[in-house]
């Protein structure tokens, strides 16, 4: 299948195409990783409040088992491997250097997996019983951002949104997590789809797929061609293949049409977004009460030797999920959680997988910002890319020289951080950071105000 | 790094970056002036060679000097100055002694660059406050004793002193300029080519033309300024009954595709580019038809220059999408 760039979707202004460095992933299934010796799981993998362990330590639980409640805001944890629960300590955090931490040693006297038999009611739960499965099963988004989707939903539903885009764009270089996903799992993402769309309230649901990905837009079509329940209409929408086609407000512009106003979330127009890879996990645990016990993510990059896609249990240390694929190239010098856009360089492989942690990028040479950067030589090519229109160069000139509060004009505050600016920038700056700061430096000010 | 537990470097996002940077743009820049520059020195001569070196060394020993006084990192590969001085020499009379090309690189350098605080903070382009200086201080040698260019074959000429086409159009009107170059078909072609007195780098549109052409693919200038400049100029000539001739003649192209494209001292949105390349192309009009002058868009651009920075405010990017009212 393949589209004319002129019947693609897409959004209104800026945008860059960075290259797609996704040849190494891209036709390589999903490989398992072999069952880890131990899983870490740190009680806060994302925003809300951390969770409570339910077990004791010298607790033998199989995989599937909760081990944690979520409390009020977030989710519970569950244990991805059977095996002997380890004291809660502090231990090695991707994000947040040291954090506390369960742990769970592999170990054959727990016994098998638990078991999740079908609920053949599953497609007619209740509204309170299909939330509460969510929340139960401990998922969160799975396109990075990790927030706890049965918030996102009961949100959604209060804000009375009546449409639902999932989000199959998977615009950020390199990953292919998402795509192997589609592929692999179409008609249960499509189901999943129309599951979260009805606790939602969405009358609809759109597909958004960049078009680089023509089998993907070509499986998720036949799946929901094949739906046998039909009160929602799923209909998939071929993207163009351009950054950041993926992210939340240019999404929903290129399926819908429809603007997100700055600083406000699609609901602000009746839409709802989710990862496909959520909705996968979210059929799972209507279906069968399944939770979250896997990640899959993109291992790949220069910098490692044999780029692949993982499910992994949750927990397991990156350097295993590395050394599953063959270890690191002796030069590799950055390693990159999540997309190399947007995603985050982290220090050391010794910290554990976690539930938004959608790929892993090893990298080479040198960073952008290693050789310093330039002044800015007004070349405008950072108001090109922007998506949102706003203006970089006027907002990283003001901060260099302490301005911060006046880059409110040019933007700062409404700025989601893509990178496009930074990428483009011929004297390397750190635009995004110069956002970053005037939008901290603003919102403190405002808080000022508001508290006097 | 240790084999078993590595350290990373923890550098912020993105962590991809565009292969272009300031140093190739500012490359690609000077190489596009090959042709212009080479053909030059060909019709001109020695002198001409002797001023384009003098000029270049000028600007770099000069913004070299400035860095290693204040304690600044010296920036000589980005390119810059060599573009400065390239620029400069392309602007000026191919018979002005070299030491005063190397004095008006200076002036453009040091009071036109650095005393700002170097790269990206000048107002004016460096280049034309250079030839503004020339302009006032050596108004002689630049604005007489033009050479005549040496023929495609044969000896050069002796240097046989003459008036540009747009001086002889000023002073005399456009028989005169006819007959500088015998007839009508023989001033398209001499403006075209550049077998005609001029400037060093103006005299071929053709190659200046091809330079812009370069920078167009490469997408480091858009048409967006040089269209509006030469439409201003169309515009501001037209009663005048020969546009063309104005829009054919002079430093016209270099300044439309080289100077007023220079980012640092041009706006940076496309409609605010539009209206400054205008504004240039009607001042232009205005300083060659009632001015002094018989060439104008050296004073136009840096006229214009100063107006930069507020169109750039005066046209803001259009928002994809305005903040609602807070929810």
């Amino acid at each position: 299948m393949t589209h004319s760039s002129s019947s693609l979707h897409t959004f209104g202004r800026g945008g860059i195409h960075p290259g797609p460095h996704k040849e190494a992933t891209a036709s390589r299934e999903i490989e398992d990783l072999p069952a880890p010796s131990e899983v870490v799981l740190p009680l806060l993998q994302h925003l809300g409040e951390p969770a409570e362990p339910c077990v004791k330590k010298g607790e033998m639980v199989r995989r599937g088992q909760k081990i944690a409640e979520g409390g009020k805001t977030g989710v519970p944890l569950h244990a991805p491997i059977s095996g002997k629960v380890k004291p809660v300590d502090k231990r090695p955090h991707p994000t947040m250097a040291i954090a506390p931490s369960m742990a769970i040693g592999a170990n054959a006297e727990a016994g098998p997996e638990l078991e999740f038999p079908e609920d053949p009611e599953w497609r007619n739960l209740p509204l309170e019983e299909a939330l509460s499965r969510v929340r139960e099963a401990g998922i969160v988004g799975l396109g990075g951002a990790a927030f706890p989707t049965w918030r996102k939903l009961e949100f959604a539903r209060a804000a009375k949104v009546d449409l639902l885009v999932m989000n199959g764009a998977e615009c950020e270089p390199y990953l292919t997590s998402d795509y192997r996903v589609m592929l692999a799992w179409p008609t249960e993402i499509v189901e999943g789809s129309v599951l979260i769309a009805k606790i939602a309230g969405a009358k609809k649901v759109q597909i958004g797929v960049e078009s680089d990905k023509p089998d993907a837009i070509e499986a998720t079509t036949k799946a929901a061609a094949a739906l046998t329940q039909r009160e929602i209409p799923v209909e998939v929408v071929p993207c163009e293949a351009r950054y950041p086609q993926g992210a939340e407000k240019q999404l929903v512009f290129a399926v819908s049409g429809r603007t997100v106003p700055a600083r406000q979330l699609p609901s602000a127009v009746g839409v709802l977004v989710q990862n496909v890879a959520t909705a996968h996990a979210v059929y799972e645990a209507l279906r069968f009460r399944k939770p979250l016990l896997d990640r899959i993510l993109t291992v790949t990059g220069p910098g490692i030797v044999q780029p692949r896609n993982v499910r992994a249990p949750l927990g397991a240390s990156l350097a295993d999920i590395v050394e599953f694929c063959g270890g690191i190239k002796p030069e590799t010098n950055r390693m990159v959680a999540g997309g190399p856009m947007m995603g985050r360089a982290l220090p050391r492989l010794d910290v554990p997988l976690i539930k938004g942690m959608n790929g892993l990028v090893m990298l080479t040479g040198r960073g952008p910002l290693e050789d310093g950067f330039g002044p800015c030589i007004r070349c405008g090519r950072c108001l090109d890319a922007c998506p949102l229109g706003l203006e970089p160069d006027q907002v990283s000139v003001r901060v260099e020289v302490g301005r911060t509060l006046d880059c409110e004009p040019h933007g700062a505050l409404d700025c989601y951080e893509c990178g496009c600016c930074s990428y483009v920038c011929p004297s390397s700056r750190p635009l995004v950071q110069f956002m970053q700061v005037a939008k901290s430096a603003l919102r403190r000010a405002a808080a000022t105000r508001s508290a006097s | 790094m240790s084999e078993n537990n590595p350290t990373f470097v923890l550098s912020p996002g993105p962590h991809l970056h565009t292969e272009e940077s300031t140093s190739k743009i500012m490359w690609w820049v000077n190489g596009s002036l090959a042709p212009a520059v080479l053909w030059g020195v060909f019709v001109f001569g020695f002198n001409a060679a002797l001023v384009v070196l003098a000029s270049i060394a000028g600007a770099v020993l000069t913004e070299f000097a400035s860095q290693k006084a204040l304690g600044r990192r010296p920036t000589l590969t980005d390119g810059s100055a060599v573009c400065t001085g390239l620029l400069l020499a392309l602007t000026v009379n191919p018979n002005l002694p070299a030491w005063q090309a190397f004095l008006g690189a200076m002036f453009a350098i040091g009071l036109g660059k650095m005393i700002f605080g170097g790269l990206g903070f000048n107002l004016f382009n460096p280049a034309l406050l250079g030839r503004a200086f020339l302009m006032a201080t050596f108004p002689l040698n630049m604005t007489s004793g033009w050479a005549m260019p040496r023929p495609w074959f044969g000896a050069p000429l002796d240097a046989v002193t003459t008036a540009t086409p747009l001086a002889v159009l000023k002073e005399q009107g456009i028989e005169a300029a006819v007959q500088l170059v015998t007839s009508p078909a023989g001033l398209w072609n001499a403006l075209a080519l550049g077998f005609r007195p001029g400037s060093i780098g103006e005299v071929s549109l053709v190659l200046v033309a091809l330079g812009g052409g370069i920078l167009l693919a490469r997408r480091i200038i858009t048409l967006a300024i040089p269209l509006s400049v030469l439409a201003g100029v169309a515009l501001s000539t037209l009663h005048t009954g020969v546009p063309l001739l104005h829009l054919m003649s002079g430093g016209l192209w270099i300044g439309a595709f080289y100077m007023a494209t220079d980012y640092v001292t041009s706006p940076s949105t496309t409609r605010a580019q539009i209206a400054f390349g205008l504004l240039i192309g009607l001042l232009t009009g205005i300083i060659r038809v009632y001015g002094g002058y018989p060439e104008g868009i050296c004073y136009a651009i840096l006229i214009a220059n100063a107006m930069a920075p507020a169109l750039d405010l005066w046209f803001r990017p259009r928002r994809a999408a305005i903040a609602g009212s807070p929810s």
